[in-house]
C-alpha cells in the first residue's frame, strides 16, 4: 500500500507492505541503520524512535500506522554535523558504552524532554523506563538526561 | 598519589562515542554486502531426540529461497566453539555445524538461506522435522544418575576436578562448623546486541568474517581447523559489538555462517532474534554449591571444604575449564589454612553453559560469602569483623596457583567501604517489624588480572607516528563495549604526552593487526594495556633518538612534553614538535617512526571488590527493591575514571538482577519458560538505585601505571551483598538464586 510520511524532516511516498515494521522500514528501506533491534516485542527500547512527538518503539509499529506522521529517528538529532546537547552530554557523562541502547535511550529522552524540558530524576527514570542498558546501569544515563535538562 | 597524571585518572568518552551517539556506527547486524544473503535457524523443539527425518519440499518453495541445510548436506565433523589456540587442553569437539541428534531445546537442526530475511523466516517455518524422542535429563543429578542415557557419546559427566591445599592443624580453641548449600542458577548475557556474524568465501578462496567477536585468532583457530584451510587464508575482523558479558566469547555461529557462505558462493548474513539468544546461545551455567567450615569460636577460619556441581548443558565448550576455575577463587579471597575443593561439570538437556563475567567467581564467591554471614551470625559477630579476621593480606601467595596475590587491597575496600556505607550504625539499628523490612548486606569478591598461569597471554603491538605528528595504534583490540581502544589512547598520550585525539586505534583483525588471544580472564588493561604502555615507551627513546641527532643534541638533555622534544641543560631551551620530529626522521635520517613490541604478563595479582546493599523487601508481595548500594574497588590505578564507574554501576544492575530475578528456568518437559526479555526480567532504569563508586588506587602492581582489572572483579560480590541483605531483613538463611517473591513468600510462611 502506498503511504506518505516525513522522516528527519524528508519527505517520503511509499510502497509498503502492509505487515511491514516501521522498524524494518527505517532499517532496510531508508537504511537508517540507527535505530537497533534488540528483542523485537517491545521490551528493551534499542528501536525507540519519536512518532508525533512521542516515544515509540518501532518494531510495534506497522508501516501504514505512520502515514501522515512525523518520525524522528536518532539519525536526526544532529542538526548537520552539531551534536545534539543530549548527544553531548551522553559523551560527556560517560553515558555510551557498547553504544547499542544508546540511539533508543537518546530518543526516549528526547521525547522527554521535548514535552518536560525540566523532568526531576523519577520523571527520567520513568521516560526510559522501557530502554534496557545491560552495561551502565543507568546512573550516567540519567545524569546526562538530567544535565542536558538544566543546560 | 605517586604521581600526578596528564590523562589517566580523567575522563573520557569512548573512542566511537560520536558514531554511537549519532547512530552512525555500523553493527553486524546493520551490515550489507552485494549479493548477500540472509540465513535463519531452525531449532530443535525437544530436549532430546534423534533427527529421523527432514522434510523441506513446502519450504524449498518459498519465493527466495536459496538453500536450506541440516546434517544431510553438512559435514558431519565436530568442533569445540571453545577453542583458541590449535593445542588447546579441556577442549572437547562435540558440537557438530548441524545436530542429527538434538540435545536441548535450541540445538540446531537446521538452516535457510534466503534473499531476505522476511522469506529465510517463512521457509523454516515450514520445515517438517521428525524426531525420535529420547528421554530428557535435565538435571545433573538426573544426568548422573541414568548413566544409561548418554547425552555425549561419553557419558554425562564432563570433567571432574579436586583441590586440596594445607591442612587443618588442631585449633588451640574452640571450633563451630557450619553446612550450607547454595543454588545459581542459569542467567542469559543480555547483551542488547542480538548475536551474529557475517562470512563471505571469495573465488580465490579466501574466507572473511566479519563478527563481534571476543577473539578474533580463536575464531580463525575455530574455521581454519574445521575447513582444513591456512590460517593466512582465513580473515577474521572484529566488528562493533553491542555487549558481551562473555556471552560471544566462544565461536558458535562462525563456522556455521561460513559454511553457508562457502556453499551458497554469496556473503551470508546470520543475525539471532532475542528468543534464540536466549535458548540457543549460551548461559551462565547453574552451578550447585555444599560449603562447610570450621571456625574458631574468636572468628578464625581453619578450613573451608567446598563441593560444586556445574550444569554444562548439552555441550562441553568452556564448562569444564570453568568448573575448575570455581576452585581457583576462594583462596584469593581468605586465609584458609586447610582448602579442599571437589566438583564435576555435568551433561544436561538444557542450553549450552559457557563464559559469562567473572567466570564462576560470582557462582562461588556468592555461596561463600552467604555462607560466611551465617557463619558471623552463628558466632554472634558483626559479618564485617568476622570477614576482617580472615581476609587476604597484601602480597599473600595464593596457596592453589601459587601466585602471589600482589597489593591485595581488599581490607581497606572493607575498611572503607563500612565508613563510607556507615555500616556500623545500619548493622546495630533497630530492625523494622511491619509490612516493608529492611536490611543491609556486605559481600567481599576476589578476581584476576590475565591468564598468567594458565594460558597464552602475549599481545604483540605497532605503534607509529605520521608525518604530521599523529600516531596509530595497531592493535588487536576487541572493545565489547567498555572503551578499551580508550584505555589503550590514554596510555599512550601519557606515554608520549600528547593530545589522545592525535591517536587512532585499531580494531583486531586477523590478516593486518598482531595475535592477542581475546578479551577474556580480565586481561585487557593489565596485559594489553601494558603492551601499550611498553611500545609507547619504545616509540618514545626513538622519537628522543631522532630529535637528538636533528637538534645535535645527546639524548640524556632531551625529554618529551605536550607534544614537543624539549631540550635541557642550554641557555636557550629549544623545542621541536613531533610533527617536525616525524617528517625529518623520514626526509633526513630515512627512518620512520615506528615501535613494535609483544608483551608477555609474568604476573597475575588479585582484584577486588566489596560491596554493600540495602533492601526493602515487601513482606505481603514478596518483592524486594535494592534502596542503597555501594561498591568498593581496589583497581590499582583508574585509567578512565567515568567509565570505570559504569563498569560498577552496568555491574550492579547484573548482579542485582542475578540476586532477585534473571533465571532461564525449565520445565519438567524440558522447554525454556525464559525465552524473551517479557520473562527473562532485567532490571529497568526504574528498579536501580544510583549505585555508588569508590576506588582505591595504590598503583602496587605490574599493570599499566599500577592499573588492574575492573570489568569482571565488579560483578563478583554484588548478588551474595544482595542476597545478604534480604537474609538480615528477614532473619531467613535464602541460599536457593534468584530470590524471586515467590521464594521469600515461602519462606516467610514457614
Amino acid at each position: 500500500m502506498l503511504i506518505e510520511f516525513k522522516v528527519n524532516a524528508k519527505q517520503y511516498k511509499m510502497d509498503v507492505c502492509p505487515t511491514m515494521r516501521l522498524l524494518d522500514l527505517l532499517r532496510e528501506e531508508l537504511r537508517l541503520t540507527g535505530t537497533k533491534e534488540g528483542c523485537g516485542e517491545g521490551e528493551c527500547g534499542s528501536c525507540t524512535v519519536i512518532m508525533e512527538g512521542k516515544a515509540v518503539n518501532s518494531c510495534l509499529v506497522l508501516a501504514p500506522q505512520i502515514c501522515g506522521k512525523e518520525i524522528i529517528t536518532v539519525e536526526g538529532l544532529a542538526d548537520d554535523r552539531e551534536l545534539d546537547l543530549l548527544q553531548q552530554k551522553f559523551m560527556e557523562h560517560s553515558a555510551v558504552e557498547c553504544g547499542f541502547c544508546t540511539p533508543g535511550m537518546l530518543m526516549s529522552a528526547k521525547a522527554l524532554l521535548m514535552k518536560n524540558p525540566h523532568p526531576t530524576d523519577e520523571e527520567i527514570r520513568t521516560a526510559i523506563a522501557g530502554n534496557l542498558c545491560r552495561c551502565a546501569g543507568y546512573s550516567k544515563i540519567v545524569a546526562a538526561i538530567k544535565d542536558a535538562a538544566d543546560a | 598519589m605517586s604521581k600526578e597524571f596528564k590523562y589517566v585518572g580523567n575522563t573520557f568518552p569512548c573512542d566511537d562515542a560520536v558514531r554511537k551517539v549519532t547512530g552512525d556506527l555500523a553493527y553486524g547486524c546493520d551490515m550489507q554486502l552485494p549479493n548477500m544473503l540472509h540465513a535463519k535457524l531452525l531449532l530443535s523443539s525437544i530436549p532430546h531426540g534423534i533427527v529421523k527425518n527432514i522434510d523441506t519440499s513446502k519450504a524449498e518453495k518459498v519465493p527466495g529461497v536459496i538453500k536450506i541445510f541440516s546434517h544431510l548436506n553438512a559435514p558431519d565433523k565436530m568442533f569445540s566453539s571453545y577453542r583458541i589456540i590449535p593445542g588447546q587442553k579441556m577442549c572437547f569437539a562435540d558440537e557438530p555445524l548441524f545436530a542429527n541428534r538434538v540435545r536441548y531445546v535450541g540445538d540446531r537442526v537446521a538452516a535457510v538461506v534466503a534473499t531476505s530475511l522476511v522469506a529465510a523466516r517463512e521457509a523454516v517455518s515450514l520445515i517438517d522435522i521428525d524426531y525420535e524422542e529420547l528421554p530428557a535429563l535435565l538435571t545433573p543429578e538426573e544426568a548422573l544418575k541414568n548413566e544409561e542415557v548418554k547425552i555425549q557419546p561419553w557419558g554425562n559427566l564432563a570433567h571432574e576436578y579436586a583441590v586440596d591445599v594445607g591442612e587443618l592443624s588442631p585449633a588451640a580453641e574452640d571450633c563451630i562448623t557450619m553446612e550450607s548449600e547454595t543454588q545459581t542458577q542459569r542467567a542469559h548475557h543480555g547483551a542488547i546486541e542480538p548475536h551474529g556474524c557475517l562470512a563471505y568465501c571469495d573465488t580465490a578462496g579466501k574466507l572473511t568474517v566479519w563478527t563481534p567477536t571476543q577473539s578474533v585468532y580463536g575464531a580463525r583457530t575455530v574455521m581454519a581447523e574445521f575447513f582444513d584451510m591456512n590460517y593466512s587464508d582465513v580473515r577474521v575482523i572484529k566488528v562493533p559489538m553491542g555487549g558481551s558479558f562473555g556471552g560471544k566469547q566462544e565461536f558458535l555461529f562462525e563456522a556455521v555462517t561460513s559454511f553457508m557462505a562457502m556453499e551458497t558462493k554469496r556473503p551470508v548474513k546470520l543475525i539471532l532474534d532475542r528468543e534464540e539468544c536466549i535458548i540457543h546461545t549460551k548461559v551462565r551455567p547453574a552451578v550447585k554449591s555444599r560449603i562447610k567450615t570450621t571456625v574458631t569460636k574468636s572468628g578464625k577460619l581453619q578450613e573451608l571444604i567446598a563441593d560444586s556441581t556445574l550444569n554444562s548443558g548439552a555441550y562441553s565448550g568452556a564448562t569444564p575449564d570453568y568448573a575448575t576455575t570455581l576452585s581457583q577463587k576462594v583462596c584469593r579471597l581468605y586465609r584458609i589454612p586447610h582448602y579442599k575443593h571437589t566438583g564435576r561439570a555435568v551433561y544436561t538437556n538444557t542450553a549450552r553453559a559457557g563464559g559469562f563475567r567473572g567466570w564462576g567467581a560470582p557462582e562461588i564467591i556468592t555461596a561463600v560469602e552467604v555462607h560466611m554471614d551465617q557463619v558471623a551470625k552463628k558466632l554472634e559477630m558483626d559479618p564485617v569483623e568476622f570477614r576482617l579476621k580472615n581476609l587476604v593480606h597484601p602480597y599473600d601467595m595464593d596457596p592453589v596457583t601459587n601466585i602471589s596475590l600482589g597489593d591485595a587491597r581488599v581490607i581497606e575496600c572493607l575498611e572503607k567501604g563500612v565508613e563510607a556505607f556507615h555500616w556500623k550504625e545500619r548493622y546495630n539499628s533497630q530492625q523494622e517489624q511491619g509490612r516493608y523490612r529492611r536490611g543491609i548486606g556486605v559481600a567481599c569478591g576476589a578476581h584476576k588480572n590475565g591468564m598468567y598461569g594458565g594460558f597464552v597471554d602475549c599481545t604483540t603491538m605497532l605503534l607509529k607516528m605520521n608525518e604530521d605528528g599523529s600516531l596509530n595504534l595497531n592493535a588487536s583490540i576487541h572493545d565489547v563495549g567498555c572503551g578499551i581502544g580508550t584505555v589503550m589512547k590514554i596510555i599512550v598520550a601519557e606515554v608520549l604526552d600528547v593530545d589522545p585525539d592525535l591517536i587512532t586505534v585499531t580494531e583486531a583483525d586477523t590478516e593486518l593487526t598482531g595475535y592477542d588471544p581475546g578479551v577474556y580472564g580480565s586481561r585487557v588493561t593489565y596485559v594489553v594495556g601494558a603492551c601499550a604502555k611498553k611500545t609507547a615507551e619504545m616509540l618514545k627513546s626513538q622519537i628522543l633518538d631522532n630529535a637528538a641527532v636533528i637538534m645535535n643534541k645527546p639524548k640524556e638533555y632531551l625529554r618529551v612534553e605536550n607534544g614537543h622534544v624539549v631540550t635541557s641543560g642550554e641557555a636557550e631551551q629549544r623545542t621541536l614538535s613531533y610533527k617536525e620530529i616525524a617528517e625529518k626522521s623520514i626526509q633526513e635520517n630515512y627512518t620512520s617512526l615506528s615501535a613494535a613490541y609483544t608483551h608477555h604478563s609474568t604476573s597475575n595479582p588479585g582484584s577486588y571488590s566489596v560491596q554493600f546493599a540495602e533492601v526493602l523487601v515487601d513482606t505481603i508481595t514478596g518483592l524486594t527493591s535494592v534502596t542503597d548500594f555501594l561498591a568498593v574497588c581496589d583497581v590499582g590505578r583508574a585509567i578512565n575514571r567515568g567509565m570505570i564507574e559504569g563498569q560498577f554501576q552496568g555491574a550492579a544492575q547484573m548482579g542485582i538482577g542475578y540476586a532477585l530475578s534473571e533465571e532461564v528456568k525449565y520445565n519438567a518437559q524440558g522447554q525454556p519458560l525464559n525465552n524473551s526479555f517479557t520473562n527473562y526480567h532485567m532490571l529497568t532504569a526504574k528498579d536501580m538505585p544510583d549505585a555508588k563508586v569508590l576506588l582505591i588506587e595504590h598503583e602496587g602492581d605490574d599493570g599499566p601505571f599500577g592499573a588492574k582489572s575492573v570489568g569482571e572483579i565488579s560483578n563478583v560480590p554484588t548478588a551474595a551483598a544482595v542476597i545478604n541483605a534480604v537474609n538480615d531483613a528477614l532473619g531467613t538463611f535464602l541460599t536457593d538464586m534468584p530470590l524471586t517473591p515467590e521464594k521469600i513468600l515461602v519462606a516467610l510462611n514457614k
